[in-house]
């Protein structure tokens, strides 16, 4: 068939490739193209202002009024660019009965100035509540003093706050004001105090809250499958029966209690920060028994401000309790815990290490025989990867006994990954324990090596 | 799902006996095409025909011309075969489909045409998407320029677009 280019097609495809632009700057540049062009404005479904759009005109709050007017059937709305706060009600009022998805990037100078002068600083927002067809919701730069009046946004399952700073009882309102979320995401938050969200439909959960003060969290998901949270000091979460995923950090301060009544079919286990409460650290590690990809990279621990080391962690019980794990990776003091207090028998190693602080001069560390006469029966049989992060060369030889016991006894194991981090070379034992290291990992090159 | 007419039993035999039967196409310069009827029936329009019982002498597409046709046949055959979920298997299609529209624009519009008249859904979208690529981040003189539309506008309607999208053209 002769086809006299674009201006052959009928209008329903011209529609089809028109509604695959969602760039403000293109769809404004097609309006001016033909007429028939035009008219395929109103059925574009989705709408993007990027940060810069406006950069060099101005004219941004009416150019988004007159796009958002003649887009009928707008279904998706993002704004990037400054915009006045003032004019959003009524474009989400012209929109509320198609707009399924908004994002709004709200930190713009100007309206900073006039919530500070106001003291209102989520009035902006209100206008939200009017758009019942919203299913997903993501806001930047936002802050947040009360609660937007939203009334119930039953349809909404996807909430994203990224960089706002929120006032506890506020973005706890906020949320209450969302019952149906399936997808909650708290980025980059200021926000101290005590929140706590009951969502039953809730499936996947990413809270990080910065700042200074401290933070308790309390969730009650029952369906939540992946849970990621930073900065809380206090995190209670009842709902763990089907959680699969859950990475518990805090960056700075400490982690002093974790409540979970059990996590039946927790598959990923991830837990760090500077400082956790050992009790909360145990107490995850024996709810987590079927956990098959675990992280530790936590620094220190104790239970009050005072940093104290880990205790002793034996390694047979350790995977005793852990049979499924596949994915090992421990860092720093925490794989310096482990140790074989309770079930080696008979050991027979012969070193001699005379290390003086004073003087920094050693002989070296002969280990003549090293007998290790663990239980036969122990493997740790579904180990496949291990990642270790060895910072220090303090007890050298029970973190050696420690990597030969892993490799001896894991018969599935593929590759151990050692990273040497933070051994600066002004002190010899670190030489000497990374010369050792080295050996290790030759000796076993192929399934051992060192980054 | 099969089409129920005055003679059901018949359709019955026809649709159900022989999932594997081959059907024809017959292009508007009446070349013959064989393919599947599996493959055949990822276009709508196809499976209608079918249903209806119609394709017996094979199914004429006055539409589509030949050289088309072999392209969409290509098309379909090649995302019929791809039903698993592999990682690698994805990547594939995904380049199959990247190479398939990289062709001259006036092809490209005739795939669109016969995406549209045969119902590929697959198809459509992904020429549409290869135009609308075509479009992104042009001026409103170069896209009419690159698909050579023609600029339907009175003089006086011209002058106000520029002024209201002003902030487009910066």
């Amino acid at each position: 068939m002769e086809c006299d280019g674009m201006d052959a097609l009928p209008d329903g495809v011209v529609q089809t490739i028109l509604s695959q632009l969602s760039n403000a700057r293109d769809v404004a540049a097609c309006s001016g193209v033909s007429r028939c062009w035009r008219d395929c404005v109103p059925f574009l479904p989705a709408l993007y202002f990027p940060r810069s759009a406006f950069d060099a005109a101005g004219g941004a709050d009416d150019a988004i009024g007159r796009m958002v007017e003649a887009a009928a059937r707008l279904e998706e709305l993002v704004i990037y660019c400054p915009f006045s706060s003032a004019r959003l009600p009524r474009w989400l009022a012209m929109r509320s009965a198609s707009l399924r998805v908004l994002e709004l990037r709200v930190d713009s100078a100007a309206d900073k100035a006039a919530a500070a002068a106001s003291g209102a600083g989520s009035a902006h927002l209100d206008c939200i509540g009017v758009v019942s067809t919203l299913q997903e919701l993501r806001l930047w730069g936002l802050t947040m003093t009360r609660a937007p009046s939203w009334g119930q946004m039953q349809r909404l399952r996807v909430l994203e706050i990224v960089g706002a700073h929120l006032e506890d009882l506020a973005v706890s309102g906020a949320v209450h004001a969302c019952p149906n979320l399936t997808d909650l995401a708290l980025l980059g938050c200021e926000c101290a105090g005590a929140v706590s969200f009951t969502l039953p439909l809730l499936e996947r959960c990413r809270l990080d809250f910065v700042g200074s003060g401290s933070c308790a969290l309390t969730l009650t998901a029952p369906q939540v499958e992946s849970l990621e949270v930073q900065g809380f000091n206090w995190i209670v979460l009842q709902g763990g029966d089907r959680l699969k995923r859950l990475t518990i950090a805090k960056n700075t301060g400490s982690v002093y209690s974790v409540g979970i009544e059990r996590l039946p079919v927790l598959e990923q286990l991830s837990l760090r920060g500077v400082q956790w409460s050992w009790g909360a650290v145990s107490y995850l590690l024996q709810c987590a028994a079927e956990v098959r990809h675990l992280v530790m990279k936590v620094e220190f621990c104790g239970d009050f401000d005072t940093l104290q080391p880990f205790p002793e962690v034996d390694l047979v019980e350790f995977f005793n309790t852990h049979p499924k794990l596949r994915r090992f990776e421990i860092h720093g003091a925490m794989f310096a815990a482990l140790c074989q207090k309770n079930s080696l028998k008979n050991v027979g190693h012969i070193y001699i290490m005379l290390f003086s602080c004073n003087l920094l001069y050693y002989l070296p560390m002969l280990i003549v025989s090293l007998t290790l006469q663990l239980d036969s029966r122990f493997s740790i049989s579904s180990l496949e990867e291990v990642l270790i992060t060895v910072r220090s060369p303090l007890n050298a030889e029970q973190k050696l006994i420690t990597l030969e016991s892993l490799v001896c006894c894991s018969p599935r194991l593929l590759s151990m990954v050692i990273r040497i981090s933070q051994m600066k070379n002004c002190h010899e034992a670190s030489d000497e324990f990374f010369e050792e290291i080295c050996k290790f990992a030759h000796v076993n090159k192929g399934r051992v090596r060192i980054e | 799902m099969a089409a129920t007419t005055a003679d059901g039993n018949k359709v019955d035999e026809a649709v159900g006996g022989e999932k594997s039967k081959m059907i024809t196409l017959k292009s508007s310069d009446s070349e013959q095409f064989e393919m599947t009827r599996e493959a055949a029936v990822m276009s709508q329009t196809i499976q209608h025909m079918i249903e209806d019982d119609c394709v017996d002498s094979g199914v004429p597409l006055p539409n589509v011309g030949s050289k088309i046709l072999a392209m969409v046949i290509e098309y379909r055959n090649r995302h019929v075969d791809a039903s698993s979920d592999s990682a690698g298997e994805k990547e594939d299609l995904k380049s199959f489909d990247e190479s398939f529209v990289k062709v001259d624009q006036p092809t490209l519009f005739d795939i669109i045409l016969a995406a549209n008249y045969l119902d590929i859904k697959g198809l459509l979208d992904l020429s549409c998407q290869t135009v609308a690529d075509m479009i992104k981040g042009k001026s409103v003189e170069e896209i009419r320029k690159t698909f050579n539309i023609k600029n339907d506008y009175t003089p006086d309607e011209e002058e106000e677009i520029p002024r209201e999208n002003q902030w487009a053209f910066e």
